[in-house]
């Protein structure tokens, strides 16, 4: 396994395991706007926003420095897995526009936690798409050349 | 169909049976393009060929042929 795919499949699974705890942690509070209201809540949630993509950043970037570890192929295929980022991005924020209309059409206003809440998604998608595109494009790579 | 193909593996067998982390190292790539390379399943750059060709002290020629 190539340390790029590698560092991948552990974003991937730290994404995860981040996203089913944030949507627990939703879930145990009962109520979305249980954000606005708790103070601690938000700074947790602030805290993982931040903590989140500065291990993603340190993750790849310990990967990208060293050039033994990450040659032309790993770029190509890092390269690619930003239409898969690009697309998860897209049909997310297209996600949250469809429902947050129709749920919200008769109070004509939208509850600003959802804000951050869009914002978090649109974090984790993202990087767990590109992990994604990453581990497919290996598995394409090795599979068709 | 046009393709590229490569001496690789036996130019490593001819170089003391070179190891594909020895020519990874010493052409700058990873072992897993070597490895791609070796299969057929990847076609290097020109500057990535010119590296793996200067590793072996050959011309470029001699790692890799153009088959139609």
């Amino acid at each position: 396994m190539a340390p790029l795919q590698k560092r991948a499949l552990f974003t991937l699974i730290i994404g995860v395991a981040f996203a089913i705890a944030l949507i627990v942690v939703f879930i145990l509070e009962g109520d979305i706007t249980a954000f606005n209201q708790e103070k601690a809540f938000r700074w947790i949630v602030y805290a993982a926003l931040i903590g989140v993509p500065l291990t993603y950043l340190i993750l790849i970037d310990l990967t990208l420095r060293k050039p033994t570890q990450l040659d032309e192929r790993d770029r190509l295929i890092m390269q690619r897995s930003g239409r898969i980022q690009w697309l998860a991005v897209i049909f997310s924020l297209a996600a949250w526009m469809i429902i947050l209309t129709e749920v919200y059409q008769e109070q004509r206003q939208v509850p600003v936690v959802f804000l951050t809440l869009i914002f978090i998604s649109t974090l984790i998608i993202s990087i767990l798409a590109q992990s994604l595109g990453i581990l497919i494009g290996y598995w394409r790579a090795n599979r068709n050349g | 169909m046009a393709r590229i193909i490569n001496q690789i593996r036996r130019l490593r067998f001819d170089h003391g049976e070179m190891t594909q982390e020895e020519l990874a190292q010493r052409a700058g790539c990873t072992r897993q393009t070597i490895i791609a390379l070796e299969q057929g399943k990847y076609v290097p750059s020109i500057e990535l060929a010119f590296k793996i060709a200067k590793a072996f002290g050959v011309s470029l020629e001699e790692v890799f042929q153009y088959e139609e």
